[in-house]
């Protein structure tokens, strides 16, 4: 009799908990924005109009935001399937370097757009080598790779030279800034747009697709998914291929938006990804983690971080990325009650 | 007594060596030969004067790598090092600032420089537990928990220092420890410390229970604990240590450079574990030594100097530290596979 009011308990307390776990991020997205919108933004030159749910400060905050937008959903596949890619930010900077040399000396955005992708593809691809074929661990082999794409993008530039931009006989195209700026639909840029599609259709191959299954599989169990026949190697290399080319349209996306190469253009966009994934509830360990809810921690990091800006000084922005690092991962720990490691 | 020889297994004549004295002899050879090599290269590099360089110039990342070894030693990683050594840098400033300044970057707490450092300590100390805390209590992988608190002790730093440095109205006590000469040489206090530290670490790791449980810990936790070992009360010690040399790193630097600079210490935690990987300090836990460690540390040291020798531009760091890094997992991988065979 008491155990079973405990166990009507005890579902009840699960449901709970389930209902938070799949719907508190949405929670947590509103409460910013609101909390924002309350906050008296008039001084700032920043927002016209000083509100934040300003019709043009979404437009701004959605313009600047279409970089993490992009990579967000292919790392929550990469993190679900239980590996990592710290080499992102690095990958960024080297395709916004690749992407504005490529543009600046004379080549239309199609061709130029495409061979970033491809550029994007092959240091994903080099990620993917070591890490399946060399079996070095995904945290080192990454970290050799943030370093090495980072070096090869400072070659890139001139000695004297910050970054690849207009002057000394070149001049960056006019069209270079319109798909990071130019509103396309709904006032937004093209960029924005890529983003929504790409989270569109990562969001159906998680559902639908062989891919999505097969990253789950692999995260939940490596050697069970090994022994019904899956491909772990294949679908882990794919993996970070997508994420190389996801980091590339970032990169362009970055690129256009500041109409420069900047080879440190990505610096610390490892860190942003991690913090978007766990704000989403993937879980570290693998198995777990939804592409859409990484959207919308993606979008709360960066009403957060731009709406900060309005408040407090910019030096306050790394120690607020370091709390709700840790804040996420620790909520992530308590929602989902997995077990303890050590 | 003569039962107990004759059960040993017959190896041969010569006694077998370890393969972590097998990988720092490795390390310690590619350290001299690239040395050597470098010699050839670069003009002027052979001098007895360039060798006591290669280390006083890294006397903190090789300080910092001791903490990370013993850590990733135990199958840990701390990558908060760098944050710390800003954190408690700032830290022993602003405390050491006299009350009085005529703006804000200009006016401390006004302690004594004692109390300010001890205080600084206990600050980065701080950030030690929250990597333990959160790491062993909580079980968040410890990549993402000290890259989380990385960003929160440099976080702080910059938010004291407005996002620069603070640098005025200190004590003159202040600048004494970074700078003190010792044995009439131009041998500086911290690279002392540093030698000290380096001893202490190799008696620990060799010698000490406390060094062998780290091993065990990292080689494999599940029979650590069935056999008794207090893993989470072990890796917090190792969490702190780690964050106290940090701490006392960045004071040592606050007083060379007599400032307390927010971006001090940047890219410091991935020196330190790039010179522990050279070294041969297993990513995986169980495998390593702070000599490897010490001798990663040359190889960093040389292949950048040289470089600069022969005038490459400083951007070719980064791909160096790749290249070696790279090479240095797979050699060491294929080095110990075949001699394993």
């Amino acid at each position: 009799m008491s155990s079973q009011s405990k166990t009507a308990e005890q579902s009840v307390a699960s449901g709970a908990a389930n209902f938070l776990r799949n719907y508190y991020i949405y929670f947590v997205l509103v409460a910013i924005v609101a909390l924002l919108s309350l906050a008296n933004l008039d001084q700032f030159a920043l927002f016209e109009r000083g509100n934040f749910l300003n019709k043009r400060n979404i437009i701004n905050i959605l313009r600047v935001s279409a970089p993490i937008l992009v990579v967000a959903g292919a790392f929550t596949l990469l993190m679900v399937s239980g590996y990592i890619d710290l080499s992102i930010g690095s990958t960024m900077g080297l395709t916004a370097v690749i992407y504005a040399m490529l543009a600046i000396n004379g080549m239309p955005f199609v061709p130029a757009f495409l061979l970033t992708m491809l550029a994007g593809a092959v240091l994903g691809a080099i990620n993917g080598i070591l890490v399946v074929r060399l079996n070095i661990t995904p945290v080192i082999a990454t970290l050799i790779t943030l370093s090495l794409f980072k070096g090869i993008a400072l070659l890139l530039v001139q000695d004297g030279v910050s970054a690849i931009k207009s002057g000394g006989g070149l001049k960056m195209p006019a069209w270079f800034n319109d798909y990071g700026r130019d509103g396309v639909f709904l006032k937004l840029p093209a960029a924005f747009w890529v983003a929504v599609a790409v989270t569109l259709v990562l969001i159906v191959v998680q559902n639908r697709g062989k891919l999505g299954k097969y990253a789950a599989a692999t995260g939940g169990n490596p050697t069970a998914a090994k022994l019904s026949g899956i491909n772990t190697g294949r679908t882990v290399f794919l993996l970070y291929v997508i994420v190389g080319v996801t980091a590339a349209l970032a990169g362009i996306a970055r690129s256009s938006f500041m109409s420069l190469g900047d080879p440190l253009s990505g610096d610390g966009m490892e860190l942003t990804a991690i913090l978007v994934v766990l704000l989403g509830g993937t879980a570290f360990s693998g198995g777990e983690g939804r592409v859409l809810r990484s959207f919308v921690g993606a979008l709360i990091i960066m009403a957060l971080t731009v709406g900060m800006l309005t408040i407090v000084p910019a030096y306050y922005q790394t120690l607020v990325i370091g709390a709700a690092l840790l804040t996420a991962a620790a909520t992530n720990h308590l929602v989902s009650q997995k077990g303890k490691v050590s | 007594m003569s039962s107990v020889t004759d059960t040993l297994p017959s190896g041969p004549t010569r006694s077998k060596m370890s393969d972590e004295g097998f990988i720092s002899s490795l390390v310690a050879a590619v350290a001299i030969s690239l040395f050597l090599i470098a010699s050839l290269l670069v003009p002027n590099f052979f001098q007895w004067q360039n060798v006591v360089n290669l280390v006083t110039n890294n006397w903190a990342v090789i300080a910092l790598g001791v903490g990370v070894s013993f850590l990733l030693v135990s199958g840990n990683f701390d990558l908060s090092v760098g944050g710390i050594v800003a954190l408690s840098g700032v830290l022993s400033v602003w405390f050491a600032q006299s009350t009085e300044g005529a703006n804000a970057l200009s006016t401390g707490l006004g302690l004594p420089y004692g109390l300010a450092i001890a205080c600084a300590l206990l600050g980065s100390l701080a950030i030690g537990a929250l990597n333990a805390l959160f790491v062993v209590r909580f079980g968040i992988p410890s990549i993402i928990v000290t890259l989380g608190t990385m960003m929160v002790a440099r976080g702080i730093a910059q938010v004291i220092t407005h996002g620069s440095q603070r640098n005025t109205n200190l004590p003159d006590a202040f600048g004494y420890l970074g700078n003190l000469s010792l044995f009439g040489t131009s041998i500086k206090f911290p690279v002392v410390l540093m030698g000290l530290l380096l001893v202490v670490a190799i008696f620990v790791e060799r010698k000490m229970v406390f060094g062998r449980i780290t091993y065990w810990i990292g080689a494999n936790p599940e029979a650590a604990s069935l056999s008794g070992i207090d893993r989470a009360r072990h890796i917090t010690k190792l969490y702190l240590f780690s964050a106290g040399i940090a701490g006392v790193v960045g004071i040592l630097l606050a007083s060379e450079y007599k400032s307390g600079f927010s971006n001090r210490g940047l890219l410091m935690e991935f020196d330190a574990l790039v010179i522990a990987l050279l070294g041969g300090v297993a990513i995986a836990g169980g495998f390593g030594s702070v000599i490897g460690m010490f001798f990663g540390a040359i190889i960093l040291a040389v292949v950048t100097s040289a470089a600069t020798g022969l005038v490459l531009s400083p951007d070719w760091q980064f791909i160096l530290k790749a290249v070696a890094v790279f090479l240095a997992i797979v050699t060491q991988t294929w080095a110990l596979a075949r001699r394993n065979k």
